[in-house]
């Protein structure tokens, strides 16, 4: 018994180590999208498929929020130094706010700078169907 | 349990991730950990001994049990040895087949599978609901047939330490008389892929010639990038979550489901519904090859 409990706690410092040196080596980048390409790979990756007919990226990478024909829209969010992809609900509509397009349904809130090029991505303009 | 080899194998493990994580460090690649990822899933292999502590007599027992009634003895002769880890080896290849075909026993093996990394710390993420899902079954057969249960357990004990080691993107390729007979991790790579084409192939624990013979094997392709984790990505740091989520999913399903589906809820593929709502691996594969290939 006495190893056993040896082995418990020398393995549990050593979780421990490992993920203070994890930390402290750096790995803890934000996610970051190198090219609406690597946005638009990972949206086809969503579940249940999504082709994208549109795809805008946040300017700095942090998200991205893409369309396909039938109007429906998912979002890609950061999650850690990787991203999940959450289709939206039709009845969860972005809106701009100074600026920024925001999205806060779906228990994943997420803002996007898509900056001047951006597109009309709330709800009026995804009911093309 | 006399001997087991796996407690001897923690240092060797914790030396080898702390080498993996310096050595992406130092290459920039800082995409490779997640410090909460990595305690995750370094947290999944801790409870996970501390499970195999308590529920470890029980499969032993069991197996003795059997080992008993069975008019056949192998004793522990050398020779028994590689044949045993060989057989063992056998018996995992189809018990991974199925925690990956049925999603009883998937709603435990997902848990290996829910990290969106691959690194040497993803191989520690060990299951905690192993026991519930009854993974322990497919090991009776070598019990059955005369094998010692406690050479069994050394036996599996080493098949899950060789596969610490392929858990890793460090490694591109093995010489290739390795890669044709052994896992390595470019083939188990493809086992953690969502990539369509990747998803239920290579279910392999040591020798890869099983998947070859069965024919789930699928070589890894250098063209496509691979992206791992599950269909549905968790999208949460929450262990607990992380743990259960998929048998809370299977109790929600079972009690809304008509009556005539709920068993199937429990036994039929992950994806799996009465409805044709939601898509099994086999689904996402052929919408993938529609897409890539719309005249066939
Ligand atoms: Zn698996
Ligand atoms: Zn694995």
């Amino acid at each position: 018994m006495d190893s056993e409990l040896l082995l418990l706690g020398g393995s549990l410092v050593a979780v421990l180590l490992l993920v203070g040196m994890t930390w402290l080596l750096g790995f803890r980048q934000q996610a970051r999208l190198d090219s609406p390409a690597e946005a638009a790979e990972l949206v086809r990756l969503a579940p249940g498929g999504f082709e994208p007919v549109e795809v805008a990226m946040d300017l700095e990478g942090k998200a991205a929020i893409a369309r396909d024909r039938d109007g429906r829209l998912l979002v890609l969010v950061p999650h850690g130094n990787r991203f999940v992809a959450r289709p939206l609900p039709a009845d969860c509509s972005p809106a701009y706010k100074d600026g920024k397009l925001q999205v806060s349904c779906e228990g994943h809130p997420v803002t996007l700078d898509l900056g001047a090029a951006a597109g009309d991505w709330t709800a009026a303009d995804s009911a093309v169907n | 349990m006399p001997f087991d080899p796996v407690a001897y194998a923690i240092p060797v493990f914790v030396a080898l991730i702390v080498g993996e994580l310096l050595w992406v460090r130092a290459s920039g690649q800082r995409q490779r950990y997640e410090w909460r990822d990595t305690g995750i899933s370094l947290a999944f292999g801790l409870g996970s001994t501390v499970i195999g502590a308590i529920t470890g007599g029980l499969t032993a027992g069991m197996l003795v049990w059997i080992h008993q009634q069975s008019p056949l003895s192998i004793g522990w002769a050398w020779w028994a040895w590689p044949l045993c880890f060989v057989l063992d080896d056998l018996a995992y290849y189809w018990f991974h087949r199925t925690a990956h075909r049925v999603r009883w026993f998937w709603a435990s093996h997902v848990n290996h599978h829910s990290s969106q990394h691959y690194n040497l710390s993803t191989a520690l993420r060990q299951s905690w609901t192993g026991f519930i899902a009854l993974g322990f079954v497919f090991r009776w057969p070598l019990a059955a047939v005369g094998f010692e249960p406690g050479m069994i357990l050394v036996c599996a004990g080493f098949n899950l330490i060789y596969q610490f080691w392929i858990h890793t993107e460090v490694v591109d390729r093995m010489p290739r008389w390795f890669e044709a007979v052994m896992n390595t991790p470019s083939h188990h790579r493809v086992h953690h892929a969502v990539n369509a084409r990747y998803l239920d192939r290579n279910y392999a624990g040591t020798f890869i010639v099983w998947d070859k013979l069965f024919g789930t094997f699928t070589p890894e392709d250098n063209e496509d990038r691979i992206h791992y984790g599950i269909v549905r990505q968790l999208g949460s740091f929450n262990l607990l979550h992380a743990v259960f989520h998929e048998w809370i999913g299977i109790a929600r399903d079972v009690w809304q489901a008509p009556w005539r589906h709920k068993f199937s809820y429990m036994w039929r593929e992950p994806g799996w519904s009465h409805d044709g709502s939601r898509e099994t691996s086999d689904m996402i594969r052929e919408r993938w090859s529609r897409r890539e290939n719309p005249e066939g």
